[in-house]
């Protein structure tokens, strides 16, 4: 015991993702992470389902029980029955379809919200963090008012000129949960930078980007990622919302939120239409935030024993 | 393991500690039995989690009370509609009360009838009948109109009406072009001979001015009055404006000393707005609302056997105009315009909508001067239309791309019914349903755009098809000619004849598809009386309402 | 035992009196701190209504399209537009705007002819109870679960809490909204008890009109409510769990303090600011929340005006709302930043660092 481990633990220390680590331990260390959350059952059943999902979309690009400009003007809002396995809307279009091809949209929504939410975000966090005062104060100030104009303006904003849109939808989100994303962080990151070793390595006169990179960023990874899934997941439910509202998802897209409005004005006498969207959705934004969780412990040294060993 | 070690490495204990915590509840318990603090420290612990538990459950609990408590203090003491009153639920409201400035049937709707009072009235069928004037004579010229007022007629601030401020109402209006300017045509001039006398004179005859004086162009202000009209109406009606919340509400209260025959028979009247149909339906079940227009015809279902409500269709002026750009772009040209017109069902759209809606083949709708059937001119038939796109180059393969942008105010069913529709002859309908701020600048100020579609409510409005500068570019000389010798013709039928002549040239020349006559759903309470169920989206006069 | 207790508490009392310390010594710091963060509330302001102001003028259309209509000439749309000055040059219209705000003269909306003023207190005092009632129920109810998800002995009552908070905190507001009217909407629902829309025209008039009002927010706030309680426990839970928390929660057990005690004396007390951060971006972000239920449950809010001036292109209007409610962000933003830094002596340090 002792000497052999008291390495280990001085590997952790260090910071798990070392500056000069290898490719190859890289590599190790994806693989434990991926082995950690799949052996986890909600990293498991998350990780399923994302798939599912990715297949669904992919297969709805090329074939949907109907085609979506199928409509019926005789058999609307029709029961579930063989030909129409959850019924029909408004239109007399087929539900089922359109939810299908909806899943393609929201996994654009997702995946892009969740890419730009982390660049944006976490480049955010650096700024706000960086060794120069009069940046951080800038950007910390600029950051703080733009927080203050709500989600749904600019989707406003993005809505009027073009209409609605998915890129009004995706910018909107992106805007504010950087935003969001930047504030709640910056604590830890502020809590990062004083550390003993960061000093150090301000002393040592390494460059700030590499700072963050080493020293910082694997300190708030695992409030970034809680975040990152924290809106990608709520993206799903602003675009629910604006669409709803006339500015998020136009009414000819496909997606969960526009089955889900178009369902709400008849909710009292086609309850089943409002039905499956609304399951649908929460399950998306469940699997979501169980993936963010199982990802963190995943990710985190402190909680993934293996990860630490390596 | 000792106690020393575990100081050592505490971040791995750390993660074992949380593991246990997640898999047992219990935490590091055999560690802790080792230690006889620790030991002890278990049964205090025990008692700490009781207090936290505790109080999360106190404040968890309390607020649930609270909820309960003021759910049960509003089913035993909340608020029920007062006797005397009836709340009237309608869909649009208009965004403020300045009705000589402010454009939409929804002001008309509200107010007119109600609170103003124009020179003539309308009965229910969509003619003219008296109003502060009780007689007219019209000179065989018909350039000049005489009408002979009603006396003792008071605004509801106590002020006489008489016949200088109908001069002044319709001066003002003509000089500032305001609302209602346009519905005089071949203004010459207006006098008052005496204080019950008003003299209009025309330079042309213009065979629609009666019926346009029962409307905007006709409404009879007070011209001593000072008030703010964006938010306040002194008007002549029946009723007065006691409160109003844009948007939301209005009250209205009946007058004492209204002058004329058509006195409110309820005391108060509140008209309330719910854009969204479904929280329509619900105020009506729950009693908050006793009239809902419209209604929509999918939502009426719910209600349809419920002997507690009436459900009737009314007839109505709602055009729901498909309009092409006949100016500029792919839709110049008739045969693409014609097969559009075959290609799309206008049945199936009737019948999706719930199968109230009336067919519309042409511009002028069953209660308009001039109508006649023309659903025959452009039956459905695909063949037809495939062949001509065909001759066009287009196909289903080779799809011709169009756009259709539309107000967000309109159901967005239609849209995807008619790409689906112009699918199958070749057509590729991308959807831009916008704000209504937004149509009004792209299709109806710059005019960018290949189909655009409407609800053209307002009764009366053939002169948008003999218009060239109106945004459907449509230009007929042929029928711009017989609209104007409609509008100087110097009967009735002769005018009507005109203008079914000129509808009939409209609709061959397919310059817009009329997909449908929007016939409105209405709703009461059955011991609600006397709600207009024609026409009620424009002209809506409440003075018989009364509840049993 | 006895032990155990006389260790802690002589540990708090060192904690009471390291922190009045520390407090007295940066109260000149605090000062001077408050006086730069206003100044500072004020240029973010300063740059948020140049970002609103410019950002408006971007969209297509105009009010004066929106009075003239459908029937009227082009003149007619001219004058309009030069009645209401929208053709003067947009410095122009943006200075003016500034300096009445500068005034305290908010304007008068052009649609309604409201002064803004009344019209915004008319709708705020229907939003801000629905907002603060919902964060009642927020707090109340994602709080207490959170610690008690992370403290309780047994295993069911975690899993059930962890699963039951990731549920809620999925479903979409519209949806629960329309759940919530089908069964409890009067009138539509299976125990048709509250109403599911409108407000009272006078809520304060009588005891009946009030309790009506009340609980015509009860579903609305409820809907919006419980979701956020979701989220703000899971981010509370998170916030115990983390990484520097958990290594502080370790060495106050090693210090004789049990699991639960740890988790509630160090580990909330070092969370907290991260709490009061997470329940302050909430209370900011509510008036996004509650848009959505104020549409359905036709309620006459801030949000609903908010959305009808921005489509009827009331520009003057917007860009007042969107002040004044930035102005509200902001000064919740302070308040909080304020707090921090009163509970976290290490955020404090920092401050005191930075201005040597």
């Amino acid at each position: 015991m002792t000497k052999n481990e008291t390495t280990k633990n001085d590997t952790v220390r260090n910071g798990a993702v070392r500056n000069g680590t290898s490719k190859k331990v890289m590599n190790k260390r994806m693989g434990i992470i991926l082995k950690s959350l799949l052996t986890r059952w909600d990293g498991l059943i998350a990780s399923i389902f994302c798939m599912l999902w990715i297949a669904v979309s992919i297969i709805s690009l090329v074939w949907t029980p109907y085609a979506l400009t199928f409509t019926d003007g005789y058999n609307v809002w029709s029961a579930p029955s063989s030909s129409h396995i959850l019924g029909t809307d408004g239109a007399g279009a087929d539900v089922f379809s359109w939810l299908m091809a909806g899943s393609a949209t929201e996994l654009l929504i997702v995946c892009a919200v969740a890419v730009i939410t982390a660049v944006c975000g976490v480049s955010g966090v650096a700024v706000s963090v960086s060794r120069n005062s009069g940046v951080r104060g800038i950007s910390v100030v600029t950051f703080d008012a733009l927080i203050s104009i709500p989600i749904i303006v600019i989707a406003l904003l993005c809505a009027a000129p073009w209409g609605a849109s998915i890129v009004g939808v995706i910018i909107a989100c992106s805007f504010a949960y950087s935003l969001n994303l930047m504030r709640v962080v910056r604590p830890s990151a502020i809590t990062a930078v004083r550390s003993p070793y960061v000093t150090f390595a301000r002393y040592k006169g390494i460059s700030e980007f590499k700072i963050f990179w080493t020293h910082i960023l694997p300190q708030i990874i695992p409030s970034v990622i809680i975040n990152v899934s924290f809106a990608s997941a709520t993206a799903i439910l602003a675009e629910s919302g604006l669409t709803y509202l006339g500015v998020g998802v136009p009414s000819h897209i496909a997606s969960w939120g526009r089955s889900l409005s178009t369902a709400a004005n008849f909710v009292t006498i086609h309850p089943s239409v409002a039905l499956w969207p609304g399951v649908i959705i929460t399950v998306a934004v469940i699997m979501i935030n169980l993936l963010g969780d199982a990802l963190r412990e995943s990710i985190d040294p402190l909680t993934n024993a293996e990860l630490r060993r390596s | 393991m000792t106690k020393k070690h575990r100081q050592q490495s505490l971040s791995a204990q750390l993660a074992n500690l949380r593991m246990d915590v997640d898999s047992s509840g219990a935490v590091d318990s055999s560690d802790a039995s080792l230690d006889e603090t620790l030991n002890q420290q278990r049964i205090k612990r025990s008692s700490r989690v009781r207090s936290i538990w505790w109080s999360g459950i106190a404040s968890i609990v309390s607020v649930i009370l609270v909820l309960v408590a003021l759910t049960l203090g509003y089913n035993v003491l909340g608020a029920s509609s007062a006797s005397g009153s009836v709340t009237i639920g309608l869909q649009l409201a208009p965004t403020n009360l300045d009705i000589r400035n402010t454009s939409g049937t929804a002001l008309d709707q509200l107010l007119i009838g109600n609170i103003y009072e124009s020179l003539l009235t309308r009965t229910t069928d969509n003619t003219v009948s008296a109003g502060i004037a009780q007689s007219w004579d019209v000179s065989d010229d018909r350039l000049t109109y005489t009408f002979h007022l009603a006396e003792n007629v008071t605004f509801s601030n106590g002020d006489a009406l008489d016949a200088h401020d109908v001069v002044w109402s319709i001066n003002t209006m003509m000089k500032e072009e305001l609302q209602g300017s346009t519905q005089i045509e071949g203004f010459e001039s207006v006098e008052a001979p005496d204080a019950h006398t008003v003299v209009l004179k025309l330079v042309a005859p213009y065979s629609q001015l009666l019926w346009n004086l029962s409307g905007r162009a006709g409404i009879v202000l007070d011209k001593d009055a000072r008030y703010d009209a964006k938010t306040q109406a002194v008007g002549s009606g029946p009723y007065e404006l006691s409160k109003y919340e844009p948007g939301f509400y209005a009250t209205l209260s009946a007058r004492d000393n209204y002058w004329g025959t058509h006195k409110a028979q309820t005391k108060t009247v509140t008209v309330r707005y719910y854009p969204e149909p479904q929280a329509a339906l619900n105020a009506l079940t729950s009693g908050d609302a006793q009239v809902i227009a419209p209604i929509s015809s999918t939502l009426s279902k719910a209600i349809e056997h419920d002997s507690r409500f009436i459900v009737r269709a009314g007839e109505d002026t709602d055009k729901y105009v498909l309009a092409f750009n006949n100016a500029s772009g792919p839709l110049t040209n008739k045969s693409i315009r014609q097969a559009i017109r075959y290609a799309i069902d206008n049945e199936a759209i009737i019948a999706s909508r719930g199968g109230t809606d009336a067919a519309l083949g042409g511009p002028i709708p069953s209660l308009d001067p001039g109508y006649e059937d023309l659903t025959h001119v452009y039956p459905t038939d695909i063949s037809k239309a495939r062949s001509l796109m065909r001759e066009q180059g287009y196909t289903q393969e080779k799809p011709l791309s169009l756009s259709l942008t539309y107000a967000n105010t309109y159901p967005a069913e239609i849209g995807q019914q008619l790409v689906s529709q112009l699918a199958k002859i070749g057509i590729r309908l991308t959807v831009h349903r916008v704000e209504f701020a937004t149509w009004l600048s792209t299709v109806y100020k710059n005019r960018d755009f290949d189909i655009s579609l409407v609800d053209h409510n307002e009764s009366h409005d053939f002169f948008q098809w003999a218009n060239p500068q109106y945004y459907y570019g449509y230009d007929n000389k042929r029928v711009q000619s017989l609209y104007s010798q409609a509008m100087q013709a110097s009967t009735d039928k002769q005018r009507d004849e005109l203008l079914a002549q000129a509808a009939r040239i409209v609709s061959e020349d397919a310059p817009a598809d009329w997909l449908f006559n929007y016939r409105v759903m209405t709703t009461w309470d059955r011991n609600v009386t006397g709600f207009p169920v024609n026409l009620n989206q424009t002209w809506m006069p409440l003075w018989e309402v009364r509840v049993r | 035992m006895m032990q155990t207790a006389g260790v802690k508490q002589t540990m708090q009392a060192k904690q009471t009196v390291q922190a009045k310390q520390t407090v007295q010594m940066n109260q000149r710091n605090i000062i001077k701190t408050i006086l730069s963060r206003i100044a500072l509330f004020v240029v973010m302001l300063w740059i948020v209504s140049l970002v609103i102001f410019f950002a408006l003028r971007i969209l297509p259309g105009d009010v004066a399209a929106i009075i003239a209509g459908t029937n009227s000439s082009v003149e007619r749309y001219r004058s309009i537009r030069t009645q209401l000055g929208l053709d003067r040059p947009l410095i122009e219209q943006y200075g003016s705007w500034l300096w009445d705000i500068v005034r305290g003269n908010l304007g008068t909306s052009v649609i309604t002819g409201q002064a803004m003023g009344e019209r915004l207190t008319v709708r705020a005092a229907v939003t801000f109870p629905l907002i603060i009632m919902s964060m009642i129920i927020t707090l109340a109810m994602g709080i207490p679960t959170a610690v008690w998800s992370v403290t309780s002995q047994h295993a069911w009552v975690r899993t059930s809490l962890r699963v039951m908070s990731q549920i809620l905190g999925a479903i979409p507001a519209l949806w629960a909204g329309l759940l919530l009217v089908m069964i409890f909407g009067k009138g539509s629902g299976f125990i048709g008890i509250l109403p599911t829309q409108g407000f009272p025209a006078q809520p304060l008039s009588s005891v009946s009109t009030f309790l009506t009002a009340c609980a015509s927010l009860i579903l609305p706030a409820v809907s919006v409510g419980i979701i956020t309680a979701a989220q703000v426990m899971r981010y509370t839970r998170s916030a115990l769990l983390d990484g520097e928390n958990a290594n502080h929660i370790a060495w106050s057990m090693t210090a004789g303090m049990t699991y639960a005690q740890a988790v509630r004396t160090t580990g909330l007390r070092l969370a907290l600011p991260q709490i009061i951060s997470v329940a302050g971006v909430t209370f900011a972000s509510m008036i996004t929340g509650v848009l959505t239920v104020e549409t359905l449950f036709n309620i006459p809010g801030i949000a609903t005006i908010l959305l009808s001036d921005m489509s009827e292109r009331d520009l003057p209007a917007v860009q007042t709302e969107l002040l004044l409610l930035a102005a509200f962000f902001l000064l919740v933003g302070l308040v909080i930043d304020m707090l921090q830094r009163l509970i976290d002596p290490r955020l404090r340090a920092q401050q005191a660092h930075t201005n040597q």
